[in-house]
Parts: C-alpha cells; sequence; structure tokens
C-alpha cells in the first residue's frame, strides 16, 4: 500500500436503516411542485440548518415524466439526508413520489401538505418548526465507522481546459482506482464528452456485454440529438473549452475519460439508476454539471469530485462536491470556490501521484465531516434533465 | 402611476433584475438580489444547450432583461458557458444603457463577486433613478390556462375600458403561458390556473390569481385574490390599484419559478 493512503477504519458515517450509508445528516426541504420552491427556500433560509431545492416542474405528466419521476423520488432518499421534508399540495402523482422515496430509503420523512394547511404563510410555520425539530435531531446521531463500500463516488468534470486531461483527471483517477480496489462504487457520467474516446472505455469493461452497452449508451445519446438535425461533435468542445485551450472533441473526451483511471467497467447505470455493489460504473447522464449532479444524487451517490480548469461555485443539497483545479492560476484566482489545487502537477511542484493521494485524503475527510467550499457557501443548484421538449405541456 | 423605463417602456413597478446567465451564477444572483432588495429567479439553462435552443434562451434572457416593469439589470455570468454573459450584457447595453454585467470567474471567487455585485446593483439604481410616468392603458396578459365565462367576460370588459388584453391559452400549464405574456411585455397578469394546479406568478410581472370552485382552489383559497363569486367589477378595481403598487397575493409570497421554454435535450 502507497504512503498516505487512510487506514480502512478512518472512514465513519451515519448507517440508515435500508443498509446504505451517508457522510451527512442533511435535513433537506422538498418541493414536489414548482409553486411551491420559494416555500422550500425560505423555509432553508429561515430554519437553523436545513437545505432547499428549486424546480420548475409543476406536476407535468409528459414524456419525460418517468424520468423526472425517478430523479425527485431518488435525490429525496439520498442516504446524506438525515430527513426530508416533502412539500406537496397532496396531488396524487405528489404522493406516488414520495411512496417511492421511501421504498428506496428514507428514515425520516414528512409529507407537509399545504391544501391541508390552507395557505403558504401557514405551512411556513409549520415547516420552520419540522425543520429545526429535524436539525436538532440529526445534530445528535453520532458517526459509526462505515466500510469502504459504504462509498457511492461521483467523478465529475467542469469548464474543462487544456490541463484537464494531464492534471486534475488523472489524477482524479488514480483516487477513484484506488477506492474501487478497496471496494467503493465509483460512477463515470457525461456521455457527451465520452464521446469519440468510448470505445478505450469498452475495452475496459468487465465483461463484453458491459462494453457493448457503453459504446450502445454513448451512440443513443448522439442519436437522439441528431434526430433534432444538429451535429452533437459540432457543438464540442464547448466555447469555454476552446478559450481554456481544448482544441478537439477527443482531446476533451480522452482527457475527462481519465477521472475514471485505469479499474475495469462493472456496469452501465441509466441516468439516476444506483450501483447495486462495488465497482466502476458508467452513467448516462449529459455532459451538463448540474443535470448530472443531480442524477449522481438521486443515484444516492454520497461523494462527488469534480475537476475543473476554468471554475464553478457548483454544488449540491444532498451531496459535498470537492472541486479540484486543473491549473494553478485559476486556484489561485477564485480561492472560496475551489477545495484542492491539481496545478501543482503542471507546475511541477507535485506529482500525478501525490496529488492522487491527496485527493482521495480529501475524499475521506470531506466524508468524515470536513465542510467543502461548496457546502461553507451553499451552493444548492438543481436542474431536472429532460429528454423532450418543455414547450408541449 | 408608471415607471418611465427608457428603451424598455413604462412599466407599473420599478424592480431591478439581477439575470443569472447561467444555472452556475443563480446562486450568487440570489445573494446579490437578496442583499439590494431586487428580484431574481433560480433556472436551469445557459450551458450545455445546443441547436435552437442556444438562441431561444438567449432570446428568452433578452426578453426578460427589455420588460417595461425592468429598471434596470445586473447580468451575473459564470464565464465558461453556452450563453456568453458578456456578449448578452453587449447586446443588451446597446439597448438599455442601465445594464451591467459580471463575471464570476474573473471577479475573485464567489464574495468577491456578490460584493461587486451589490456595488454594481447599487450604482446602477443611483445612476438610472426612474422617472414617475403616467400609463394611461395597461397592457393586461391573460394566463388561460382554464378559462371560461367568466374569464372571457372580464377580459372583454378590460378591453372594452380601453386596455390591451393579450391572452395566452396555448398551454395548460401557467408557467409556460406566463412565459408568452413576459416576452409579449404585459405589465401585470390575470392568471386562471387549472383546477388542479395552485396559483402562481411571474417574478417581476404582477400577477392577479383568480381561482375556480375546485377543492384545491378553495383549499388554498387564502393564497388566490379572488374566485369566481367575486364580481367583475371588483376585480377590475384591483387590477388598478395593483398597476399603482398594491402588492398581489403570490407577488407577496413570491410565488412562482420561471418556465425558459426548451426544444432540445441537454449535452
Amino acid at each position: 500500500m502507497l504512503q498516505g493512503w487512510y487506514a480502512v477504519s478512518d472512514l465513519t458515517g451515519f448507517k440508515r436503516t435500508d443498509g446504505r450509508w451517508g457522510f451527512r445528516n442533511y435535513v433537506l426541504i422538498f418541493p414536489l411542485h414548482s409553486a411551491l420552491s420559494s416555500l422550500a427556500r425560505k423555509i432553508a433560509d429561515t430554519s437553523s440548518a436545513s437545505v432547499a431545492i428549486s424546480h420548475d416542474w409543476s406536476g407535468e405528466i409528459d414524456s419525460d415524466f418517468e424520468r423526472i419521476f425517478k430523479t425527485l423520488a431518488g435525490f429525496a432518499a439520498n442516504p446524506n439526508n438525515y430527513a426530508t421534508i416533502f412539500l406537496t399540495f397532496g396531488s396524487e402523482v405528489e404522493l406516488r413520489i414520495i411512496e417511492a422515496s421511501k421504498n428506496i430509503g428514507i428514515d425520516n420523512s414528512e409529507n407537509l401538505n399545504v391544501a391541508i394547511l390552507g395557505s403558504m404563510e401557514s405551512a411556513f410555520d409549520t415547516g420552520l418548526d419540522l425543520a429545526n425539530k429535524y436539525c436538532a435531531a440529526a445534530n445528535s446521531v453520532s458517526r459509526i465507522p462505515a466500510p469502504w463500500s459504504a462509498l457511492h463516488l461521483g467523478l465529475e468534470c467542469g469548464g474543462s481546459d487544456a490541463l484537464s486531461g494531464i492534471t486534475a483527471n488523472p489524477a482524479l483517477g488514480i483516487a477513484s482506482d484506488h477506492l474501487v480496489e478497496l471496494g467503493a462504487v465509483s460512477v463515470l457520467g457525461e456521455t457527451t464528452e465520452i464521446l469519440g474516446a468510448e470505445h478505450l472505455l469498452a475495452a475496459r469493461a468487465l465483461d463484453p456485454e458491459v462494453g457493448k452497452r457503453i459504446v450502445e449508451t454513448v451512440a443513443r445519446y448522439e442519436r437522439s440529438i441528431n434526430y433534432e438535425g444538429i451535429d452533437m461533435r459540432g457543438a464540442q468542445p464547448s466555447r469555454g473549452n476552446i478559450e481554456g485551450g481544448l482544441t478537439t472533441l477527443e482531446e476533451k473526451s480522452l482527457g475527462a475519460a481519465k477521472k475514471a483511471g485505469n479499474a475495469p467497467f462493472t456496469g452501465v447505470l441509466e441516468y439516476a439508476d444506483p450501483a447495486e455493489k462495488p465497482g466502476l460504473y458508467f452513467m448516462d447522464t449529459p455532459g451538463h454539471d448540474i443535470e448530472q449532479l443531480t442524477g449522481f444524487a438521486a443515484a444516492g451517490i454520497n461523494i462527488v469530485v469534480f475537476t475543473t480548469g476554468r471554475g464553478t461555485p457548483t454544488g449540491s443539497a444532498s451531496i459535498p462536491t470537492i472541486k479540484v483545479a486543473t491549473n494553478s492560476p485559476m486556484f489561485q484566482s477564485i480561492p472560496d470556490l475551489i477545495d484542492l489545487n491539481a496545478g501543482t502537477i503542471a507546475d511541477g511542484t507535485h506529482t500525478l501521484q501525490e496529488v492522487g493521494n491527496e485527493i482521495f485524503n480529501e475524499i475521506v475527510a470531506v466524508a468524515n465531516g470536513k465542510l467543502t467550499k461548496a457546502e461553507l457557501g451553499k451552493h444548492h443548484e438543481f436542474s431536472l434533465s429532460r429528454m423532450y421538449d418543455t414547450v408541449v405541456s | 402611476m408608471g415607471f418611465d423605463h427608457a428603451n424598455r417602456g413604462i412599466g407599473i413597478r420599478d424592480h431591478q433584475l439581477i439575470l443569472p446567465s447561467v444555472v452556475c451564477s443563480t446562486h450568487v444572483a440570489r445573494r446579490i438580489a437578496t442583499s439590494v432588495g431586487s428580484v431574481t429567479f433560480a433556472h436551469q439553462h445557459g450551458c450545455g444547450i445546443i441547436g435552437n435552443d442556444v438562441g431561444g434562451i438567449t432570446q428568452y434572457f433578452a426578453s426578460l432583461a427589455k420588460h417595461p416593469n425592468i429598471g434596470s439589470v445586473l447580468i451575473v455570468g459564470l464565464g465558461c458557458e453556452t450563453i456568453q454573459g458578456n456578449e448578452l450584457a453587449e447586446k443588451l447595453i446597446n439597448e438599455n444603457s442601465s445594464t451591467k454585467y459580471l463575471i464570476i470567474q474573473e471577479s475573485g471567487g464567489v464574495a468577491a463577486t456578490v460584493d461587486a455585485g451589490i456595488r454594481f446593483a447599487k450604482e446602477l439604481s443611483k445612476e438610472y433613478p426612474s422617472a414617475i410616468a403616467e400609463i394611461k392603458k395597461l397592457k393586461i396578459g391573460f394566463d388561460f390556462s382554464n378559462s371560461n365565462n367568466f374569464s372571457n367576460e372580464l377580459a372583454e370588459e378590460l378591453r372594452r375600458l380601453g386596455h390591451q388584453v393579450i391572452l395566452a391559452s396555448s398551454h395548460k400549464n401557467s408557467g409556460l403561458n406566463f412565459s408568452e405574456l413576459m416576452e409579449a411585455g404585459v405589465h401585470l397578469i390575470i392568471s386562471f390556473p387549472q383546477e388542479g394546479q395552485p396559483a402562481s406568478g411571474f417574478p417581476f410581472i404582477p400577477t392577479i390569481t383568480i381561482a375556480s370552485a375546485s377543492p384545491l382552489h378553495q383549499a388554498l383559497i387564502r393564497d388566490f385574490d379572488f374566485d369566481q363569486d367575486s364580481s367583475i367589477q371588483e376585480i377590475i378595481g384591483f387590477v388598478i390599484r395593483v398597476a399603482h403598487g398594491e402588492v398581489s397575493k403570490v407577488e407577496k409570497l413570491d410565488i412562482g419559478e420561471i418556465i425558459a421554454p426548451r426544444v432540445v435535450r441537454s449535452v
């Protein structure tokens, strides 16, 4: 074992009744209708420690319904949530989401039906009392030693630049490989950002079926965009990437794939679906940072490492998100957004292995309670991933 | 009574809009807006968009910034998004000089951007005070998610009084109708939501909500301004008072998220 890796007994967390592990005891205020988003924010902002999300879904049952249903139910049931307070109008579809969420597993939840409470103002009072009650209860729960299988790591990159593929991404790959070796789950997403590198990932599949599914998942995404008469290959790399020094889609994809190290792929996951056993997975998600992060949360991923060349404030209401800079100038210029600097590899002051160790140690430290910059800044961005247009309902 | 917002027109509210050009900057935008009492909104757009959505979302944001109820606009971008905040800002500054922009990646991080944003927002308010102006005829939008004889009669009566009335009836989802009405530049909205849908509004357009007899609407009647037992004259009186500054229920409660029309999935 390499020097600097943590010992197994060092990981601690909170074991949920369904057997999953969380590394936080968030109290989540979760609106199941867009019109309840502002109420959710007000309760969270006024309460002692709860968090909230906003979204634009108003109960439409259209072609995207199944995907949205799965996202909302899974997110609310993320094991980092100690309690979830659902805000609803008591509709049948809202009740079905709560039921699905409970089936995944939530230890503490409440359906705050605004229609029964009679107004937004009375719902605010009741919601605030509940949130504060759960925050106090969450504080009294102690951490216990957790196995490595407790850890479900999400690998993400955004605002990539020319250094992403040689500093932060391969360093994260080293940490990911080591976690997979120890028995954790690690999930690579961003289907649109492995375009052109899918054959290399497929070659690492544990069995040929998984390899075929990786290739087919990328092809399926590309087909869905081509169907609109658009060439996705023409939109990548993005303008921000080009300004960051990336030249081609292949260069971007090869760099993005390095986050997943060299471990073999155990399986392929649909958007927002959980990994059922340890190993490295590929999940079909958009490259859109927040749609990806939301899908990770819905899949029960409990820690995310997010490498970035340009810098981003991104965080999730349900997952501590560790940001790693690919270059030192950016790390120094926006100090309150980024947790770690992998730019030291390009500076020549640290080796890839050293930064890989550093990321690994940070993952463990954050799992054990160290707050990320995104948590300190209360960044709780949320996006629903839709396949179809929003203009028909 | 209204506010002269130069090229944006004369509005019935004097709002400053903190406009996040991408989902990544929505939180910073909200911190700025909360500090200075401006309006903002959360959204999930601006990046990972492709095809017609790039132009469509840019146009949508431009419509928000050009609305007559807006006195000044501070655009907050991240820096690497598909919709470039600076390009959007240049376009909007050409149309309305009371527009500034900030980019998180070039401003020293979150705290520094929030500080700079608060300073910019205050400068905008100081440099571009809105003169009081008179509006003789209102531009009134109707969300006809759930139209009937009563709503038609109300619209007809307002039209008869000389106000410009715009009907949005192509969607059952009030939020999508609100988007259309915002792009049409209406001063205020009168919303008849579907029976199973709550009262909601649009961030800077005062929205008057009228309940149906449905169980949900009656259960939440305190969050609606009127129901259909109210008289047309009573509602019209309130419309005029709202145009003069009285605050509607959903306006006070800040209910309603924007829905930006999208046609292609994210990449």
